[in-house]
């Protein structure tokens, strides 16, 4: 919920008093925000004890647990947004 | 971008792995939440910026909900196919690929009710959805379309992989991905509840 309120801050600064030429600054910003979100993520998985044991292990069935869900999720939201949502998406940005 | 995220992946876990301690290090590793939310301002402002964005999202509604359900649906159906495919009881298979690459909860809870190894594979297993929906957004924004970015990322569609659907979607699927996080991430301690009901 709190990520909803932090970003619904960010909308009315960029809606209301954000100055235009700093939307490059700020897409930089949101690039070394995420990289030391993964870093981040990597010091967790570095400090886990059996990681390796876990991996080699349990590695096999858990990237079947990963992939089969997350490809179904990806076939029926692909179908329901193709069915439901516009054709507006492809573009190059 | 990708390329970024690697290394930073792989930086974090030599650092972690080697035991050294660095107190700026250190603090960032263990504060990622005021980091989330600091990128979440930023995210806000390049939503803010674009004017359109508020009447496009009106033209939804319910529509909004379409994604999350789809993830859901999938990710259970999946954890069917894998429970016969890996001959693994059903209740743990449904928690599992119900956790919608929320690995640090489900891996917690998962190895409080049903041991050690469910709960690594539930933590592995998430977490391998998360680090996999990095590099696989790029392709599905080319090869699919946009909305289907959010489907690997599942509950993580609000934060970590966030910052992907910022350089490789646009601003409105951004607002569903953060939209979708929210419902995936409260949608999955009731399916995990449900799965131990149930079965």
């Amino acid at each position: 919920m709190e990520i909803l309120i932090f970003m619904l801050i960010g909308v009315l600064i960029g809606r209301f008093c954000f100055p235009k030429k700093l939307k490059k600054l700020n897409e930089k910003m949101q690039v070394v925000m995420t990289m030391l979100l993964i870093f981040a993520m990597g010091v967790m998985l570095g400090r886990r004890e059996n990681l390796i044991n876990e991996l080699s292990s349990l590695g096999f069935k858990s990237l079947v647990f990963c992939l089969i869900p997350t490809i179904l999720s990806t076939i029926i939201v692909y179908f329901l947004t193709e069915r439901f949502f516009d054709r507006d998406k492809k573009e190059d940005k | 971008m990708v390329i970024l995220a690697v290394i930073a992946l792989i930086l974090g876990t030599l650092y972690g792995f080697s035991g050294y301690e660095f107190t700026v290090l250190d603090y960032l590793a263990s504060h990622t939440d005021y980091i989330l939310y600091l990128t979440m301002v930023l995210v806000g402002i390049s939503v803010g910026l674009h004017e359109s964005i508020v009447e496009q999202m009106k033209k939804y509604h319910l529509k909004l909900l379409l994604i999350p359900t789809g993830i859901i649906i999938g990710s259970i159906i999946g954890g069917v196919i894998c429970s016969f495919v890996l001959n693994e009881p059903m209740r743990e298979s449904l928690a599992i690929s119900g956790g919608l690459g929320w690995y640090s909860l489900t891996g917690v809870a998962i190895g409080n009710l049903s041991g050690a190894e469910y709960g690594s594979i539930a933590f592995l297993s998430n977490l391998m959805r998360e680090i996999i929906s990095f590099f696989v957004i790029p392709i599905i924004a080319i090869k699919l379309n946009y909305y289907t970015c959010i489907a690997p990322a599942g509950a993580t569609s609000e934060d970590t992989t966030l910052p992907m659907m910022i350089r490789y979607t646009d601003e409105k699927t951004v607002v569903f991905s953060v939209l979708n996080g929210v419902i995936c991430s409260a949608c999955v301690p009731v399916i995990m509840s449900v799965c131990y009901t149930l079965f």
